[in-house]
């Protein structure tokens, strides 16, 4: 067998616990069962995360760096701002459908157990590579005078809200079609929404 | 025949042309060449801009401008039905900086403009202490700058109040600026206390002073100032303030007024193009300044002086030198009254929600200033400057002539020169 | 042998289109007494002069220094003598130029009198335009609306000891254009934990993020060397309309111009991105102190 590197083992953890975390829930997911599902001794465990508080917050760095060089790639593109929301609607549908863990535990863990965000996660600081991308994305679209100005919250409300609700839908199977399907009808409604006027 | 005069170091240059008559002048018109077009300039922009830009109206006066926009936009607030009350810390704030920029004014007038004007005149050859007026005028600067952040162009009264939030030690430090410019001018230029001086309540007490007044107050009589350089003795002061009294006088006779009466009128000026345009008073020219607000205030002095040499050309310079003294108490009065807890600022809507006209009218160091604004969705449709100036130096025809015209007649073109500086000209505001 | 007297430089110090306000920016120079001495003033708007105006228009006298106040326009006239032919006749005998305040560095304020032909003496806002490009080697661009005494102060008494005096791309002196008016700000706290203020006249708060502060991109010492040797806008409340740059004045200057809540322009030299990011990070700590007023005075009413 092929020397396991620290770090693939680390990432091993991650994308062990994003699974166990986002199906069976933060409180009932305990350590033994990650140590458990990536093959290692609970002792073993501890020398990558001192807790399980830890981390659920390095899970959200994860996630959040994933999103982020993911729409810093489509930032960084000549797109325009009608193309890049396609692209990022796209991004984030496949990554719903691919890698659901990841969506599913930044909205049933991340945004619903928030008191285990506080020290070390407060605001913004842990998806900080994800707001930032946003931030770009919005206040670029207005500089080239696509978007039509207005408080970045509101944008990225319906922009992010929009999206996590679907994925919610697609999530509880109420959607009666795959994700693919709405990419393009949600594309247009969001740039509808956020173009200028 | 026409002579024509060139004049500088008013603030820019003015060009007199003199009709003479047996080497003494028989009419005088006067042209200002240069313009920037402020008012233009200020139309499409958003109206809280007119406070960055109207200060640079004027190098030396940019304060009473600044004071005057925010007047007017806080009146444009009240016409739109947002009333903004200042605090009362806002008030005197805004007092004691515009007064202390007429204490510069008047200083570096006395030692840069008047002084040496004079003994061009009498072709004295005492040496001339230029630098005098602008050490005073530096430290009166420092007294603004303490709460205003800089002199010349600040901006910091906006809408509502101040941006300012000073400490006491910032008023106690305008305090020792103050007392500092209070010795300098007592050892300097007085010669006497500030409060001796004051005092005064004769001319004949300026003949006891050994000190630059005193050397100014006498040659001036020497070369008969105080029976040249007569206006129409009518004075107007439209600025409210703590240390004026809005009226209008017909020698010492006061008359209620209001702003809206005020008009102006393109100068007379046949000999070259000019940019200036006169300012009247229900049709009629009036002389502006610390004459005119030493007069409206009854100061003893002042009064004694216009009952012997009435509007005179010693008259107007002694009650400027006399208005300086006045202030530099006053100033202090204000700095006593201020409550460090009161307000600096008090919130309105936002400009973009203003539709409206506003009148800002201020006293500025030569007389009254009066900005008038129309906003429409916050933005300036149209702007209006009319400055002193244009009340004390319009340019007129012989059957009408304006305060300086008048003040000409009769005199070589040398004393018509003096005199014309008398006035305190202010070439860049004139025009603007 | 020559007298100290003969070794004085000629100054001349001439206007085009201005407010005066450089000329009064000046005269607030604690050591202007000593600082003059050095010079042989031919002409000043304001002090007494050898020459009067009229005589300085005859194009007869050199000078050694050349102080140009106000927006260059070439259709000017000084009784009669055009704007274009003074400023040729004395620069070209002049060793140094110096473009006093932003109007003759860059066009400035009154660029707008007349922007198809106004523009600095070797700038037009940021392009190379203006009469002394062919000299500009001897062109030194103090901005400032107005300049600070001390900044020309500096410039004045480097040529006057004769060191050369460097300067940057838009030919303003690097030591003192190389400081942001953001440097020595007594809000720089505020600024650093992101903490901004709704209101004007307060002590607490960073105005970069609402009232339009331009500090953090603006090339000037005013929070270094202050001004009237006691303040500055920032200290005061009011903030930085970016003075000493090319494009003043802007528009809209008491606001900060926003896209979707993100300042248009971030700090000189710092990419968006990594603004952003410690923005984002910063904001989300409440720290009581910054968030408190640093004062509470008792009212005693």
């Amino acid at each position: 067998m092929a020397r396991v590197s620290k770090e693939e083992r680390k990432s091993g953890i991650i994308s062990a616990a994003l699974k166990l975390f986002s199906q069976k829930g933060f409180y009932v997911t305990t350590i033994p069962d990650i140590a458990e599902k990536v093959g290692m001794s609970v002792g073993n465990f501890y020398n990558y995360f001192t807790s399980k508080d830890l981390l659920a917050k390095e899970l959200v760095l994860y996630i959040s760096q994933y999103l982020g060089d993911k729409i810093r790639a489509i930032n960084e593109s000549d797109d325009s701002s009608e193309i890049k929301i396609q692209k990022i609607v796209t991004m984030y549908f496949d990554m719903a459908t691919e890698k659901p863990e990841m969506i599913e535990y930044f909205l049933r863990v991340y945004l619903s157990n928030r008191e285990v965000f506080g020290e070390g996660c407060e605001g913004m600081t842990c998806v900080s590579p994800f707001i930032t991308e946003m931030m770009i994305f919005f206040s670029d679209g207005v500089e080239s005078g696509e978007l039509h100005n207005q408080d970045f919250f509101s944008a990225f409300g319906l922009f992010m809200g929009y999206l996590g609700g679907m994925v919610f839908l697609f999530g509880e199977k109420i959607l009666p079609d795959p994700l693919e399907e709405y990419k393009e009808s949600i594309s247009l409604n969001i740039y509808n929404a956020l173009k200028t006027r | 025949m026409i002579t024509k005069q060139l004049v500088d170091k008013i603030e820019g240059e003015a060009s007199l042309y003199f009709e003479l008559e047996d080497e003494k002048v028989s009419f005088a018109t006067v042209s200002f060449p240069h313009t920037r077009g402020m008012e233009l300039m200020l139309e499409g922009k958003n109206a809280l801009d007119a406070l960055v830009i109207t200060p640079r109206v004027c190098g030396i006066c940019g304060h009473a401008h600044l004071m005057a926009t925010v007047r007017a936009i806080e009146d444009a607030y009240k016409n739109a039905g947002y009333e903004i009350h200042l605090s009362e810390k806002v008030e005197l704030l805004r007092e004691f900086t515009l007064v202390m920029e007429m204490v510069q004014n008047h200083f570096k007038w006395m030692y840069l403009t008047i002084i040496p004007a004079l003994s061009k005149l009498t072709n004295s050859s005492q040496e001339l202490t230029p630098l005098k007026g602008a050490f005073a005028a530096s430290i009166a600067t420092k007294a603004i700058a303490t709460f205003a952040g800089q002199w010349p162009h600040s901006s910091y009264m906006i809408p509502g109040g101040v941006t300012a939030d000073p400490t006491n030690i910032d008023i106690l430090k305008a305090q020792s600026y103050l007392s500092e410019l209070k010795t300098f001018f007592e050892k300097e230029s007085l010669g006497v206390s500030l409060e001796d001086f004051l005092a005064f309540d004769s001319c004949n007490d300026f003949t006891k002073l050994s000190s630059d007044v005193g050397a100014l107050n006498e040659a001036l009589l020497k070369t008969d100032m105080h029976i040249k350089g007569f206006a129409d003795d009518t004075f107007i002061v439209l600025g409210e303030h703590t240390f004026t009294e809005v009226t209008k006088l017909k020698h010492t006779r006061h008359i209620g007024v209001q702003h809206k009466y005020v008009s102006t009128e393109p100068s007379y000026s046949p000999h070259e193009k000019t940019y200036a345009k006169n300012a009247l008073y229900k049709d009629a020219y009036y002389e502006t300044g610390p004459l005119a607000r030493s007069l409206s205030n009854n100061f003893a002095i002042i009064k004694n002086i216009h009952r012997r040499y009435k509007d005179s050309a010693y008259s107007r310079v002694m009650a400027r030198v006399f208005e300086l003294a006045s202030l530099i108490q006053h100033a202090s009065s204000l700095l006593k009254k201020l409550d460090i807890a009161d307000t600096s600022f008090t919130k309105s809507v936002d400009i973009s929600k203003i539709n409206a006209r506003g009148v800002g009218v201020v006293e500025a160091p030569r007389g009254p200033l009066m900005h008038t604004i129309d906003i429409e969705n916050g933005v300036i449709k149209k702007y209006s400057i009319i400055t002193p100036t244009q009340w004390n130096i319009g340019s007129s025809h012989k059957e009408k002539p304006t305060p300086a015209q008048r003040a000409m007649i009769g005199l070589t073109k040398e004393e018509a020169n003096f005199v014309f500086r008398t006035f305190d000209v202010c070439s860049v505001c004139t025009t603007h | 042998m020559h007298s100290k007297q003969d070794k004085k430089l000629k100054l001349l110090w001439f206007q085009g289109v201005t407010c005066n306000g450089n000329t009064h920016s000046f005269l607030n120079l604690p050591n202007i007494e000593q600082l003059l001495e050095n010079f042989e003033i031919l002409y000043h708007p304001i002090l007494p002069s050898i020459y009067s105006l009229e005589e300085i228009l005859k194009l007869e006298e050199n000078c050694d220094l050349f102080l140009f106040e106000g927006t260059y326009d070439p259709l000017m006239q000084h009784n009669g003598v055009e704007l274009s032919k003074i400023v040729d006749y004395y620069t070209k005998h002049a060793t140094h130029v110096i473009s006093v305040g932003t109007c003759a560095s860059f066009g400035g304020m009154f660029k707008a009198t007349a922007p198809e032909r106004n523009s600095g003496l070797i700038f037009n806002e940021e392009e190379s335009f203006g009469p002394l490009l062919e000299q500009k080697q001897k062109v030194i661009n103090l901005s400032g609306c107005p300049v600070h005494p001390e900044w020309l102060s500096y410039t004045l008494s480097m040529i006057v000891s004769d060191k050369e005096v460097e300067v940057d791309e838009l030919h303003r002196p690097i030591e003192l254009y190389s400081n942001l008016a953001h440097h020595g700000c007594t809000r720089n706290e505020y600024f650093e934990w992101k903490v901004d203020v709704d209101n004007f006249g307060e002590k607490e708060g960073c105005l970069f993020y609402k009232q339009g502060c331009r500090a953090p991109m603006t090339h000037a010492s005013c929070n270094k060397i202050l001004w009237n040797e006691v303040s500055s806008k920032t200290r005061v409340g009011t903030p930085c309309f970016g003075c000493t740059e090319p494009d003043f004045p802007r528009t809209d200057m008491f606001s900060t111009k926003t896209n979707m809540s993100i300042p248009q322009d971030t700090p000189l030299g710092v990419p968006k991105r990594s603004y952003l990011t410690l923005t984002g990070i910063a904001k989300t700590f409440h720290i009581k102190r910054l968030e408190g007023k640093l004062i509470d005075y008792k009212t005693t009413r």
